[in-house]
């Protein structure tokens, strides 16, 4: 590639090699904040810039924090094992957006068949229980106990 | 020997006791039987109400105001300082919602003059934004005009209406601009020092001077103390969070929050300003955020709690008239333009109003007496411009109420509020000697800031 000089032509491309996560926050954040796990070498302006110019979010405004990873558990060998530290940053959107962490795990509606074959099953295990419990006029006391 | 037991467990957990207290007050000498009522010392809701209740006794029985000071902000605990400055997005709203505020685009409704007026006076009685200002503008540029120099006063004036020269007020205007900014020679501002270097002093001049020039028109300025750089703070409890760490987690604490607030200038004056709507009128709604105010982004820190207008409580000139806020050079139009966010300017401004202005009023409340126990009984009413040197807003802030903790706000129907406007050039540019495009409407807006005052005067 020829050598850049100011104003010339940008005949290469830079990718970074930067990864962002978004997370479900721990505490209630505001409707227009997203939370996020970033790379620890990724500063504020990275980050505005990151989205804005990949994925065309606008952001307003940008907080981060290091999150420091516990080093109390203890391996096999009685070695402290660290849990790795990360970046969480706080993006706030502009123009008025919002952003609700979508709920990944929905419960599945279960059609009649997926019912009627849970009720079978509970009733089966009941009937089971209540086989295996001797009589109960003896309050639970094994039967081989006795004379 | 329980009795000290007693007394050794209240120090220790409750340090506001003072230790030549007792918690139980002195029963009346003439009941045989002691009044049969919850313990003061246990560890239970029905002590800690019944601790609170001999705290509140405590303070309504403090024999002067500064003594209620002491014992109402005694107790240091971590709180939200809030900055009316601030660059967080959206904070006027979260303000509002600290403070109980209604904000309400515009200025407040004018009050009615006495009979016997102009039908010149009819007309601004119907304007009753800034925008309507632009017809009155015109009429006072026209020199020897009675009508529009009636309207300029707010009271009736006996006898002959004073007639408000516009184009002396405007040469005022335009000679501390050119003399800030032209004729007096200074170096390149410091770096993020450009509100020191020139709209500070220029709204020092022009305020100072107008002041001056309007004494005569309004008595009340002449009885007034202009503070330069004056510290204004006020202490107090909203709503209820529960401690997340340390030695007290889990216990319910109230959120408490403290205005630290520094306007560039500050006039007091001796008597209160009339209210713009009754006490009790309910003209818009509050904004309810059931995020924590961490969220804003707010932080806490532990120090004095103080509450102070400008001047001690011994200051004849304790309630305020109108501040003036400078805008700091971190958050001018510039930097929000390029950052595409042109509508967080405005909120900028109105932060500023809000919060100032709020700081400022319940202070002068609390001077009078009052707290969130004991409700204000009339309304404190105070103005503010909020400037970047260029740009003015002007703002309105009727204090109805004080009680904003948690038991106090459960019955209490009023709300604080505010009247504002958007920011509007005073002038274009300065160039040659000149100053192009000025703007006569701020300045009358301004001037009649500085005329308000009540109606016997």
């Amino acid at each position: 590639y020829p050598l850049f000089q100011l104003g010339g032509p940008q005949l290469r491309i830079f990718r970074p090699n930067f990864f962002m996560l978004a997370v479900r926050p721990g505490v209630p954040q505001p409707e227009d904040t997203v939370q996020f796990r970033v790379s620890m070498q990724m500063t504020k302006m990275d980050i505005k810039n990151y989205l804005e110019k990949i994925y065309n979010v606008p952001v307003a405004a940008v907080r981060t924090r290091i999150q420091y990873g516990a080093n109390n558990k203890r391996n096999h060998k009685n070695q402290r094992v660290k849990k790795p530290d990360y970046k969480v940053a706080y993006v706030q959107l502009g123009q008025g957006q919002t952003f609700q962490f979508p709920n990944l795990f929905p419960e599945k509606e279960q059609d009649a068949e997926t019912r009627s074959f849970d009720d079978f099953k509970d009733k089966y295990m009941e009937r089971e229980k209540q086989r295996q419990k001797g009589d109960p006029r003896r309050g639970g006391v094994p039967d081989w106990f006795g004379l | 020997m329980a009795a000290s037991m007693g007394r050794r467990l209240l120090l220790h957990g409750h340090r506001w006791f003072s230790q030549s207290e007792s918690a139980v007050p002195t029963q009346p000498p003439d009941s045989l039987y002691p009044p049969i009522v919850a313990s003061a010392t246990a560890k239970s809701k029905a002590a800690k109400r019944r601790r609170l209740e001999h705290f509140n006794q405590r303070v309504h029985a403090a024999a002067s105001i500064e003594e209620k000071l002491r014992l109402y902000g005694q107790l240091q605990r971590p709180k939200y300082m809030i900055y009316p400055q601030t660059f967080a997005l959206n904070a006027d709203r979260w303000y509002r919602s600290f403070t109980k505020t209604v904000f309400l685009p515009g200025l407040p409704p004018r009050r009615a003059p006495a009979a016997a007026q102009a039908p010149g006076v009819a007309a601004p009685e119907a304007a009753k934004a800034v925008e309507g200002a632009a017809p009155q503008a015109a009429e006072a540029a026209e020199p020897g005009a009675a009508a529009p120099g009636a309207a300029k006063t707010p009271a009736p004036a006996a006898g002959a209406a004073p007639y408000l020269d516009m184009g002396e007020l405007r040469s005022l205007a335009c000679d501390a601009l050119l003399q800030e900014s032209f004729y007096q020679n200074k170096k390149r501002p410091f770096l993020y020092r450009d509100q020191d270097h020139t709209p500070g002093p220029f709204l020092t001049q022009l305020v100072s001077t107008l002041a001056a020039f309007l004494c005569g028109r309004n008595p009340l300025l002449a009885a007034a103390s202009l503070d330069l750089n004056p510290e204004v703070n006020y202490y107090w409890h909203h709503g209820e969070e529960v401690v997340v760490h340390g030695h007290r987690k889990g216990r319910v604490d109230p959120v408490r929050f403290q205005i630290d607030d520094n306007p560039h200038l500050q006039i007091r004056v001796p008597k209160q300003l009339p209210e713009f709507v009754p006490l009790e009128s309910d003209l818009g709604d509050v904004p309810v955020i059931d995020h924590k105010p961490s969220k804003l982004p707010l932080f806490k820190k532990q120090y004095e709690n103080k509450v102070f207008i400008g001047s001690k409580v011994a200051d004849p000139c304790c309630y305020g008239h109108t501040q003036f806020h400078l805008i700091p050079d971190k958050l001018n139009r510039k930097r929000f333009i390029r950052a595409d966010l042109e509508d967080q300017i405005e909120v900028v401004y109105r932060a500023n109003g809000i919060a100032s202005l709020f700081a400022w009023t319940a202070a002068q409340a609390m001077y009078q007496g009052f707290w969130s126990e004991a409700d204000v009984t009339r309304p404190f009413v105070s103005q503010a411009v909020v400037t970047d040197g260029k740009y003015f807003a002007f703002f309105c802030f009727q204090l109805n109420t004080l009680a904003l903790t948690v038991e106090t706000i459960q019955n209490n129907p009023r709300k604080n509020i505010c009247w504002g406007t958007d920011s509007k050039p005073l002038y274009d540019v300065v160039e040659d000697g000149s100053v192009k495009g000025f703007n006569d409407e701020v300045l009358l807006q301004l001037v009649r800031f500085l005329l308000n005052r009540p109606k016997e005067l």
